[in-house]
């Protein structure tokens, strides 16, 4: 049978339009891009975890459900300070369970976010947002900018999706009635693809930023911009009136901004250029968001406890302070004694120092596939593929709530979903507490 | 050779993490891998591996390099993954976000081993274990 409409739960994107087929021992996967069919793939891999682990003096060894999650529960109620980490390739619904227990254990919960568009998020707090949905972007803008994001391999359907390619309303010659600009250090295939590479030195953001700024506002930038940004004024100029001219612009950011020195001041000038285009023509920003629903933990975070992420419970209450309450921050200074990771593989993604300390403290983690973070945890507990195996929320890269429906069944009887299992934890350290 | 590194996503790199083959060969060929241009490669001597140094000179990785048109002189490149994040340094700027774009790195050639990611697990996370 031909299963349509799919969400493919990679990326921020949230495709809805995957068409899957199921045959005895292999998937046939239609309209994904090479990380989504990979990631459909998994439903029939041979190297998907299907039997909980716990690691005894140094020995991994297959144990029941039962014992897994005993284990897990006693790691965490016996800490005084757990840290979870809620991944981004689950459903909202498993985060808020976890959201919950880090609440009722005084931890530390966060996700994704903090290592990926957490900067992004702190600079929309500086200097809030014009933002558009991606619906919005594709019938009008006929001006992208990519700043600092390789769209083609990091969200690859986004240029033919929303982006730059398709037809609409207001756009209805698709790629020839729009202009794309790409603001890149890297020759990437995005900035090959682009009308206009602005190929700037690394870190200098802030200052091409402001130049834009500047030039915008009728003044001319000190020349020294030139030399520290590596780009000609007449080009920034350019750049400039090609925006005042066009009738909407899309702008998308990525890691290449939040992550480069400036951080979330980068992102904070960039909102401001936004805001101020606005006297000339419509114009807003997004960030493309490269995990599955990081969106949806800042969404959810913010709904329950009023803080994006890095949510602090230690006190009673929630407490929110990036550089002290956040994941990479607590690893570096030592400041929690054991953690739970879902659905991310942290240990891969962070510094060595922090992923030392993660790998010495106790560490459960729900994983799918043998990672870095599966081998350096002391019980793994099989996850369940969000949008293949069971229904849930993601938010899409501009936070748009998307509900998905499983095609297929979870492989285990013992539980449905993240959630699920997420809640027999739960009910497992309450007991352990109260005991 | 100092450079400054930048990290970040490629096409394969997310197919085979997406894919769940951290652990293939094809993964640590796609992604323990320091691009630099032409001109830097042979600044080192045309190696066939080299060393990346963080700022600090605490940590160290060994990864294949790949020499690319992509790149400009100064500038280094690995793909966002075990291998780049050993060098990448940790401070946020207060922000939870480590640097991975824009640190400065030392690159130098050198004949030590390129391990897998599951080897940098358990030879520098774990300490052998």
């Amino acid at each position: 049978m031909v299963y349509k409409n799919i969400i493919c739960p990679v990326c921020g994107g949230s495709c809805d339009d995957i068409q899957v087929e199921l045959k005895e021992g292999s998937i046939d996967v239609q309209n994904a891009c090479k990380m989504g069919n990979a990631k459909f793939q998994e439903i029939v891999s041979h190297h998907r975890i299907l039997k909980p682990t716990i690691r005894e003096n140094g020995k991994v060894k297959d144990v029941s459900w039962e014992e897994s999650l005993d284990r897990a529960a006693e790691i965490l109620v016996n800490a005084k300070r757990p840290l979870f980490f809620l991944g981004s390739e689950t459903s909202c619904e498993a985060q808020e369970v976890g959201m919950h227990i880090a609440e009722y254990l005084g931890g530390v919960a966060d996700s994704n976010a903090t290592i990926c568009h957490g900067p992004t998020v702190m600079g929309i707090q500086e200097s809030g947002m014009v933002g558009a949905t991606a619906g919005q972007a594709k019938n009008r803008a006929d001006m992208i900018v990519y700043w600092g994001v390789n769209a083609l391999e990091s969200m690859p359907r986004h240029m033919s999706k929303y982006g730059v390619f398709p037809r609409g309303y207001w756009t209805k010659r698709g790629r020839f009635d729009r202009k794309l600009v790409t603001v890149d250090p890297r020759v990437t295939p995005t900035a090959t693809a682009s009308d206009l590479h602005m190929q700037l030195n690394p870190n200098t953001d802030y200052e091409l930023l402001s130049a834009l700024f500047t030039i915008l506002n009728g003044k001319e930038p000190h020349p020294s911009v030139e030399d520290i940004t590596g780009i000609p004024l007449s080009v920034m100029k350019q750049t400039v009136e090609m925006m005042k001219e066009s009738n909407f612009v899309a702008i998308y950011v990525g890691l290449g901004v939040s992550s480069s020195y400036g951080k979330h001041r980068n992102i904070e000038i960039a909102l401001n250029f936004v805001k101020e285009m606005n006297n000339y023509t419509k114009c807003n920003i997004g960030a493309l968001r490269g995990h599955c629903n990081v969106a949806g933990f800042n969404q959810l975070a913010s709904y329950l406890y009023g803080y994006p992420f890095g949510v602090d419970f230690m006190k009673g209450y929630p407490r929110y302070n990036p550089g002290e309450t956040t994941t990479v921050d607590l690893l570096r200074e030592k400041d929690v004694d054991a953690a739970f990771v879902m659905s991310a593989d942290l240990v891969n993604h962070i510094p060595a120092d922090c992923a030392k300390y993660l790998a010495e403290i106790p560490m459960v983690c729900v994983d799918i596939a043998p990672c870095p973070t599966t081998t350096a945890s002391d019980v793994v507990l099989p996850g369940v593929i969000d949008a293949m195996e069971c229904d849930g929320t993601f938010y899409r890269l501009d936070n748009v709530p998307i509900h998905f429906e499983p095609f297929t069944d979870s492989p285990f009887s013992e539980t449905k979903s993240n959630e699920e299992t997420l809640k027999m934890l739960f009910e497992k350290i309450k007991a352990k507490k109260e005991a | 050779m100092q450079a400054l590194l930048n990290t970040g996503s490629t096409i394969n790199e997310g197919k085979l993490a997406k894919g769940g083959n951290k652990y293939s060969e094809e993964y640590t060929k796609e992604c323990a891998v320091c691009w630099m241009c032409a001109e830097d490669y042979a600044i080192l001597g045309c190696p066939e591996k080299v060393a990346v140094i963080s700022r600090d000179g605490k940590h160290m990785v060994a990864v294949y390099p790949k020499v690319t048109e992509a790149m400009m002189s100064g500038h280094v490149f690995i793909p966002r993954s075990i291998w780049a994040n050993v060098v990448v340094e940790p401070d946020t700027f207060s922000t939870g976000s480590p640097r991975y774009k824009g640190s400065p790195v030392t690159v130098e050639p050198t004949n030590e081993e390129v391990l897998s990611a599951e080897e940098i697990v358990l030879k520098l996370y774990m300490g052998g274990e």
